[in-house]
């Protein structure tokens, strides 16, 4: 570790470890009205559990801090202004600025995009005003529109775009959800209706004022850091960071406008939503063109580099959701709590897809998830709190898949499940959980255990460790098998 | 490009110039933020008596609105004492007489028979600011024993229908019987401790619509801070109203669909709770469970909570759903049914309703100072759970039997022991007839820990369905 990394890892931490408690939440007064002000800053530090492989960097690979803070304005009873921002600096990039695993690896060269997001919209998460008269809301700025009832695998939620540049690291939701520029309008109907509980009517426009689209994993150590996937072509050669030429729509260009509709109602003590969207994908596909460069990678193998041309098609879909509590599964020694079961489902009209001949095909697509909330006491286990077990079951079903050929990436079924479980000990501030990811067509793992200690609610402790494995090499969890890692986070929030 | 920034500026501006048209019908929102709360009165060594100073009731309800709600209190006096039988001043004095009003510090309490006076846990609680608990009162001052009463539409209403509420043949109440008031204002006969439950259940707190702000902290052996809770509820009562207008059912759709209340709760604070709403329909069908649903923020989306989740605790804060408010349990034959006694009925001395809201927390030893008892009238009510599988075995309420509202309730786990108990802080205006929460404090006996609320509670006529339903959800992010 250089001597500036270290001087940086130790100013972030004085700065984490000199904060104080406030004893209340406070709210301020500006021109005679509430103003709430919020943050956290984090500090992390993530460890791998591999070392001489070329894709992953010898025990410590990440420091990443968070400074995020935001701020909620009411100017009247109807009109608030909301804003908030986050500084993320991975400080693994001063820390390892001179050695030679680092540099060899070419780790060193993805400094540029993941030592310090500064971009402005890295920066700037959310602006925006919030207008509420009567039956109405109005929402104009950079903001995050959330859709659909399952967790983690966002079916229904394709507004805004995901930052997963940081790989699957142990992240915050404000650092993952990236909020884009839209009109957000919505009318809430005064009902009568003893069976119709509530209703709303959203409307959504994005006048495409800036194209965000989303943060991947890219290829190469030098463009994806230490998240760089490892997919091995042959026993001397393996893929290197990729050339992308990407169409991607000009600013308020027409082309980059967004549509989504929704009706969401509370009826029989039912959730339900229909939605409807029109727009871009917020991920390219792209076909290779041309022959690979090649480059020689620390190890002595031979890297390809891809060149890939690629837009951001269409994505139109219909569907809808339902969620509710079923009292007949209730079990009074098991807690007397009913499940909740959440179900999503699109239907999307000429998708876009790459084949594995380098062309652009359409073809209809079908996507549908199912999942359970349930709580249950176990008491042999924990005699005071319950446990929160959450299974998800995901399938999505590619319409007139060709037979001669592939689309990259997807099968005509492909399936996913999820298992989440966590319970909490000693006055819910000790939170363990296991959370499992199972990619059923690559029969690919992905397991995360973490125990998160809250000291107070200003102070929280995490430590955790992420495996992965696959067994069809090259895909899915496969790439990432020589990731595997513990991490700690050490939290201060601000109220 | 520039065209269009001018469009969107355009736009900025005229939505904020419209945002300050009010709509038309809307009725003004009066009330406080949690600001204007601090600044009148802290949360440590503040004994501002703010509910008779700048943030009382006359000055934050219009002047039009308070003048419709007051009424005459003799005659308020009068019509209670009328429909609960007796002034409690006329029923007290019998234990320990030699204890007068006046000042006395926990070195009285072994010098004078305080112990045949109060209750278990308030005798051991009348003692210097220590751990393992908050919440301690080293001194108290004795007043003498008051009369308290209620607005006279509701006292009336509870009046009008004494004789009319049934109970089943297992004195569970026939909902159909009940139209407004208190349903039992004199507890009587074989379900006698059912009635009292009964009268808890159909409280009129705070009148019946209000808004309340919400301050707490939460307490470790040691006494250190370990929570914060901060937080904007807005309550509408929408069945057996007697206060506000309308009165009986808030609405056709009430009546049909058999609700009870609605609730809205924001989070300001902690940090990751900031934003959240909560809101939830009750029914007044003991098996048709609650419409519970949370607006997460960090989700951005609303999520369907199970509403038979109601044992598991709330955020560290030393309460589970089943016991906000001290007690909020269904009553239901069905689901985990309990066996109801009245295991003493006799005076003690209790908290007096605060008038002035000059209590306050002691920072240095997380004591209650400027704490006022009197003499109590008071009913001391035994839940015996009759399923194992409930999180409590025992309940013991401790209700006053003039205002019919609980004040302290110790609930028991399963092996015996006490887990967990709340003591709640009332305030009164005796202009209005009106009492209504100033704080409590929840306690984990097992794992040591306290939580402490301050109320600013506040009755609302211009509460409706826009503040507890699916528009209330989405209000900060």
């Amino acid at each position: 570790m250089g001597k500036s990394g270290n001087l940086a890892v130790a100013a972030a931490l004085a700065a984490v470890l000199m904060l104080s408690g406030s004893a209340a939440a406070r709210q301020y007064t500006l021109g005679g009205r509430p103003i709430d002000v919020y943050g956290y800053i984090t500090q992390g530090a993530g460890l791998s559990l591999h070392d001489d492989y070329y894709d992953t960097e010898d025990d410590i690979n990440s420091a990443i801090t968070n400074i995020f803070g935001e701020m909620n304005y009411s100017v009247s009873d109807n009109f608030k202004v909301y804003l908030s921002g986050i500084l993320t600096v991975d400080w693994i990039y001063e820390m390892k600025h001179s050695d030679k695993s680092w540099r060899d690896r070419e780790f060193n060269k993805s400094r540029d995009k993941l030592f310090v997001e500064d971009e402005y919209w890295q920066l700037l998460k959310e602006a925006h005003f919030t207008w509420n008269p009567g039956d109405f809301f109005f929402r104009v700025g950079k903001q995050i529109v959330a859709w659909g009832e399952t967790d983690g695998f966002r079916l229904m939620d394709q507004i805004n775009p995901l930052d997963q540049a940081r790989g699957l690291a142990d992240v915050e939701f404000e650092t993952t959800i990236i909020p884009i520029w839209l009109i957000r309008a919505e009318y809430y109907p005064q009902l009568q209706v003893s069976w119709l509980q509530d209703m709303a009517l959203q409307f959504i426009f994005n006048p495409n004022a800036d194209f965000i689209s989303d943060r991947r994993i890219r290829l190469g150590n030098d463009k994806a850091g230490i998240w760089a996937p490892n997919i091995e072509v042959s026993k001397n050669a393996r893929l290197g960071s990729a050339i992308e030429h990407l169409d991607e729509p000009t600013e308020f260009d027409d082309e980059g406008y967004e549509y989504a509709v929704r009706l969401q109602a509370m009826a029989w003590d039912s959730l339900f939503s229909l939605n409807y969207f029109y727009g871009r994908e917020n991920s390219p596909v792209e076909v290779s063109e041309g022959l690979p460069g090649t480059s020689e990678a620390g190890d002595g193998k031979t890297l390809l580099h891809l060149n890939y041309d690629g837009y951001y098609p269409l994505l139109r879909f219909l569907g809808g959701t339902f969620t509710r509590d079923i009292p007949v599964m209730n079990a009074s020694f098991l807690g007397g709590v009913a499940p909740v079961l959440r179900l999503e489902t699109f239907y999307a009209f000429d998708n876009t897809f790459a084949t594995s001949d380098n062309k652009f095909e359409q073809s209809d697509e079908w996507r549908w998830a199912v999942g359970m909330d349930w709580k249950v006491r176990i008491k042999p286990l924990n005699e005071k709190y319950f446990f929160s077990i959450s299974p998800q079951f995901y399938h999505r079903k590619i319409r007139d898949y060709p037979h001669a050929y592939d689309y990259s990436g997807v099968e005509d079924d492909n399936y996913l499940a999820s298992l989440m479980i966590s319970t909490s000990y000693y006055l819910n501030k000790i939170t363990p959980s296991f959370f499992w990811l199972r990619d059923v067509n690559n029969r690919a793992n992905m397991f995360k255990y973490q125990v998160i200690y809250d000291h107070t609610d200003y102070w929280r402790y995490t430590i955790g460790a992420m495996f992965f494995n696959g067994i069809e090499k090259t895909k899915g969890f496969d790439v990432f098998e020589n990731k595997d890692y513990i991490y700690f986070k050490i939290s201060y929030r601000w109220s | 490009m520039k065209e269009n920034t001018v469009r969107i500026i355009c736009c900025a501006v005229a939505l904020i110039m419209l945002s300050f048209i009010t709509p038309t019908g809307a009725e003004e929102q009066y009330g406080i933020d949690y600001s204007t709360w601090e600044k009148y009165k802290s949360f440590y060594d503040d004994p501002s008596p703010y509910l008779t100073g700048e943030l009382s009731w006359k000055k934050v309800i219009p002047p039009a609105i308070y003048d419709k709600l007051k009424s005459d209190p003799e005659e308020m006096k009068k019509v209670w004492a009328e429909v609960v039988g007796f002034k409690a001043p006329e029923v007290v004095g019998k234990i320990a007489p030699e204890i007068k009003p006046g000042k006395y510090s926990y070195a009285d309490k072994e010098k004078q028979p305080f112990k045949q006076l109060m209750d278990e846990d308030t005798y051991n609680r009348f003692n210097p600011g220590q751990g393992p608990h908050a919440g301690n009162i080293p001194e108290i001052e004795v007043i003498p024993t008051k009369q308290y009463y209620y607005p006279l539409p509701i006292a009336k209403a509870t009046k009008d229908n004494v004789g009319n509420v049934k109970q089943g043949t297992d004195g569970y109440l026939i909902d159909d019987s009940y139209v407004a008031g208190l349903p039992f204002p004199r507890p009587s006969g074989e379900f006698k401790a059912q009635q009292a439950v009964y009268n808890w259940e159909k409280k009129y707190l705070a009148g019946a619509s209000y808004h309340l702000l919400q301050r707490g902290m939460g307490f470790s052996k040691d006494l250190k801070e370990d929570r914060v809770g901060t937080s904007t509820m807005w309550f509408l009562r929408l069945h057996g109203r007697a206060w506000l207008e309308p009165n009986g059912w808030y609405d056709e759709r009430a009546r049909k669909a058999g609700e009870k209340r609605m609730f809205s709760l924001l989070y300001l604070a902690p940090r990751d709770q900031y934003g959240n709403v909560l809101t939830n329909t009750m029914y007044l069908d003991p098996e048709h469970y609650d419409n519970f649903n949370v607006y997460v923020n960090v989700l951005r989306r609303v999520r369907r909570l199970s509403a038979t989740d109601t044992q598991d605790a709330v955020g560290g804060m030393d309460v589970i759903y089943d016991d906000s408010e001290t007690f909020s349990q269904k009553l239901s034959p069905k689901r985990y049914p309990y066996q109801y006694k009245i295991v003493a009925e006799r005076e003690y001395l209790a908290v007096s309703p605060t008038v002035d809201g000059s209590w306050y927390m002691k920072k240095s030893d997380k004591s209650l100072q400027n704490m006022k008892y009197e003499r109590r009238p008071q009913y001391v009510i035994e839940l015996n759970q009759l399923d194992p599988n409930y999180v409590y075995s025992k309940r013991i309420i401790y209700q006053d039997k003039e205002t019919l509202l609980n004040s302290s309730i110790y609930n028991y786990d399963q092996k015996g022991r006490l887990y967990r108990s709340a003591v709640m802080l009332y305030g009164f205006n005796p202009e209005l007839g009106i009492i209504f929460t100033t704080g409590y404090f929840n306690r984990d006996h097992l794992d040591l820990h306290t939580s402490f609320f301050y109320h600013y509670a506040l009755p609302a006529t211009w509460i409706s369905r826009d503040q507890v339903s699916l528009r209330s959800l989405r209000s900060v992010k």
